[in-house]
């Protein structure tokens, strides 16, 4: 940046150095780029990998999240002890301000790579600052009352699902596309060369299977929506809709570690004008809450006299927002829980929305479960897939079992141990395994034994509970020719299915299958078999 | 066709040479083929799965009588289902692990381990043992590998009476010498599992679409997988609530391996160990009927050893 200019009188003996100004810049990027690793890191091995139980998972970062924290607390009335991490950021947040938006979030480091790509303009006049802390009060509003709305706004639920969902999945497409079609249609000398590198890329870099989900194209556009913004200014998002920016912003609000000095020079702009996260207001002040520490200015500077010190509490300017826009905010958060209340999915729950293992009843479980999308992400049969409007608006994004496309492994834990907030409960594999999560039932009309009375049994043989909840009864029937055959008939033993799906999963009718399973909601209900 | 010129086809497949998948033929060379005077049967008793296994590869000759230097051999287990050694579903890690050291002895240039669970494949290879067991010798020429999907091949089963064509694993059809190695177990449509319903595990495609006429499929596809050695796993048997087990109440300790060249004779005398009859077991006497071994143990010569 320019020339440096010294002006008598304005240097301070404790100044930094113009090479340790640099430094420390580079050091925020390089943490940055750190965390982003990490996070990129954690995300790859949410993944069954040989052992059944996974020690780092990317709940991690939910675990760190102070508005999960928050919103979860409410919302359940329950502290969750995993989450305990999240008072680390609140510390640390207190202390020193906004670093977390700033050296630590994933999400904030891709949209500031992302910024060099587009280029933004300076942030514009109007601010929107408003929402964000409006967001974060209709969230925990509405956590109150417990209805949960942080995985719609939270920053690593966007960008958990959204990866999770489409990103992941289409770059596995593509790669596993491309070196596919070389083996099988290219010529044997370079499938040669080709085969060895996809062998690394398997290894290293992609998921072990290729996962489908749905809401693909959804969850892209809402994290794509992001980055899209992007072009209205500079971290458009963390500066005006990010909730747990605003979370944070409340706390940094008292933080005493500021950036001096705290009203900028007469004479130059640079520090209004220059600032990504626009955190110099148009009196001039430095707004600590909205300062994220990226330590541009020590670098753009010309006089070389901005630095961060510890100053004390000083109670900052007023807030962003304003009182009727809080109080608009709240009475959306405690109104929006009522019209789910009284949706009619209410009193007729869907009968296929089996949740995984673990999984609280069905009120707690959608207070507790923030969409993060890990549950799924790490599903080794890709048998977790989100709901979409099939319980109303705010059950989307939740996980739901869909047997056709995949069954829940008799043996695996994997969904409950990366659950961050305990929306699964922690079950040891005896208790995971005895864990109603459904019903099978039979449909005669497409079963083959009883529909077309031809054997198959398919089911009974993959039923991996003991002593089989899917039982043979072999019966002697006339056939449709007049003829007595003996014939074994499959049945449900009510007691024993816990609802993994393999049955349904491995049938082998086409189309819906002739045994499906039914949600817990209704099997639980002791009325429903009393008939 | 015999073993070169399906290879033959193959290449030219994979090179984009052909254009429309090949659809292969291996029934012609079996209407030829004569079974032997008599069909051996091999058991050993014991604990030492590695002695028992060297025990029977000797007595009948010596594994050099099936692998010749530089061979790629198939050693095909189950490892169907995400279950431990002890709970019986899958084969013995021992029985495998054994099957390859003497495999290396007589100078195998490639041994292939594989199969296609039913279960999530990696849990399968893991938990059964054997993936964890074949790593541990580390020797690069064993390859304890996951199917690769793209390398299933149409097959045509000329002389097959339920099933005319399905999908078959190349590296089964490719090898030099094919070795069949089933845990024996009860099998709720099948009756037992033993080493024909073994061939399931070679195979692509929904397999749940064979089970509309199951045991004549199976021996229908044993038309086209021809293990030049079976030897059945029945250290520890599966007496009920199989394929898939899961409780050790269902489990016999049984400390018997059974081998031969004939896969029917194999299987009929494994089905003694549930006291059931050869006749019983419906794939047994299918593959019977099309000529690919003796049921009829009174035409065996059966040699019954302690190690």
């Amino acid at each position: 940046m320019g020339d440096r200019i010294h002006v008598a009188g304005k240097s301070d003996p404790t100044a930094l150095s113009r090479t340790t100004r640099i430094r420390l810049r580079r050091a925020r990027i390089a943490v940055q780029l750190i965390c982003l690793a990490l996070f990129l890191w954690l995300f790859r091995i949410t993944e069954y990998t040989g052992a059944d139980t996974i020690p780092w998972a990317v709940n991690l970062w939910f675990r760190l999240d102070p508005l999960v924290a928050a919103s979860v607390t409410l919302a359940t009335r329950t502290v969750v002890t995993l989450l305990w991490p999240a008072l680390i950021v609140i510390a640390v947040t207190w202390v020193l301000g906004r670093v977390f938006c700033g050296w630590v979030c994933p999400l904030g480091t891709l949209i500031d790579l992302w910024g060099r790509v587009v280029q933004p303009g300076k942030p514009r006049a109007a601010s929107f600052r408003f929402l964000k802390y409006a967001i974060l009060i209709l969230v925990l509003v509405a956590s109150m009352f417990t209805m949960q709305l942080t995985g719609f706004f939270d920053p690593f639920s966007l960008l958990v699902r959204g990866m999770t969902f489409s990103i992941d999945p289409v770059i596995h497409f593509l790669v596993t596309g491309m070196f596919d079609w070389i083996y099988l249609n290219g010529p044997v000398w370079l499938s040669g060369v080709t085969e060895p590198v996809y062998d690394f890329l398997k290894a290293v870099v992609l998921p072990y299977a290729q996962q489908l989900f749905f809401l693909s194209m959804m969850s892209f556009l809402l994290l794509a929506a992001v980055f899209f913004l992007e072009l209205a200014g500079p971290r458009f998002w963390c500066r005006n809709l990010c909730p747990l920016g605003a979370l944070l912003a409340l706390v940094a609000k008292v933080s005493p570690f500021k950036r001096i000095p705290q009203k900028v020079c007469s004479d130059c702009d640079l520090c209004r004008s220059a600032c990504l996260m626009d955190a110099v207001d148009s009196h001039g002040r430095v707004r600590t809450e909205e300062c994220t520490l990226c330590l541009d200015c020590l670098v753009f500077c010309p006089r070389d006299i901005t630095t961060f010190r510890f100053t004390g509490p000083r109670s900052a300017p007023g807030m962003d927002i304003r009182r009727r826009q809080v109080l608009a905010a709240g009475l959306a958060g405690a109104a929006l829980p009522v019209l789910t209340w009284t949706n009619a999915v209410s009193s007729l729950p869907d009968h296929r929305v089996i949740r995984p293992p673990g999984a609280l009843p069905e009120t707690d479980f959608l207070a507790a479960c923030v969409r993060c999308g890990a549950c799924m992400k790490v599903c080794l049969n890709n048998a977790l897939q989100p709901l979409f409007l099939e319980q109303g608006v705010a059950p989307m994004f939740t996980p739901v079992l869909v047997p056709r496309l995949g069954y829940c492994e008799f043996n695996c834990t994997l969904c409950i141990q990366v659950c961050p907030t305990r929306a699964l409960q922690p079950l040891d594999l005896a208790e995971k395994q005895a864990f109603v999560m459904g019903m099978a039932r039979f449909d005669k009309n497409r079963c083959i034994p009883y529909a077309d009375q031809t054997p198959c049994l398919v089911c009974e043989e993959h039923c991996p509970v003991h002593d089989k909840a899917i039982k043979l009864e072999t019966v002697e029937i006339h056939d449709r020719t007049g003829q007595v055959v003996q014939l074994k008939l499959p049945y449900v033993v009510t007691q024993r299915c816990i609802g993994c799906g393999i049955c349904e999963h491995v049938c082998p009718v086409q189309g819906p299958a002739g045994v499906r399973v039914e949600s817990r909601s209704e099997v639980m209900d002791e009325s429903y078999y009393s008939y | 066709m015999d073993r070169r010129s399906f290879l033959k086809q193959v290449t030219l497949w994979s090179a984009g040479l052909l254009t429309v998948p090949p659809v292969f033929d291996f029934t012609g060379n079996l209407a030829g083929a004569q079974l032997p005077d008599v069909s051996d049967i091999f058991v050993a008793k014991g604990k030492d799965i590695p002695a028992m296994v060297r025990h029977l590869v000797d007595a009948m000759g010596g594994m050099q009588q099936f692998v010749s230097a530089g061979d790629t051999v198939v050693i095909k287990p189950n490892i169907g289902w995400d279950r431990s050694v002890a709970q019986g579903a899958n084969t013995h890690p021992d029985v495998v692990t054994s099957l390859a050291s003497l495999a290396l002895e007589a100078g195998a240039g490639k041994i292939l381990v594989f199969d296609r669970p039913c279960n999530e494949k990696r849990r399968c290879y893991q938990n059964s043992g054997i993936k964890p067991a074949l790593d541990a010798m580390k020797d690069r020429r064993v390859v304890c590998e996951y199917m690769d999907d793209r390398k299933f091949v149409p097959v045509k089963i000329k002389n097959g009476r339920s099933l005319r064509e399905w999908s078959f694993y190349r590296d089964a059809l490719a090898a030099d010498c094919y070795i069949n190695v089933p845990v024996a177990k009860h099998h709720g449509s099948a009756g037992l599992t033993l080493g024909l319903k073994n061939a399931m595990g070679v195979i692509g495609g929904h397999r749940g679409r064979l089970h509309m006429d199951l045991s004549p499929r199976i021996a229908d596809l044993n038309l086209v997988i021809r293990p030049d050695l079976t030897l059945v796993d029945a250290t520890r048997i599966l007496l009920r609530n199989g394929p898939s087990g899961g409780s050790l109440s269902d489990v016999k300790i049984m400390d018997t391996l059974v081998a031969g060249t004939d896969p029917v004779a194999v299987d009929a005398w494994a089905t003694t160990l549930f006291d059931l009859k050869p006749g019983d077991i419906r794939s047994t006497v299918e593959a019977f009927e099309r000529g690919l071994g003796r049921m009829d143990l009174s035409e065996c010569r059966i040699q019954i050893s302690d190690v």
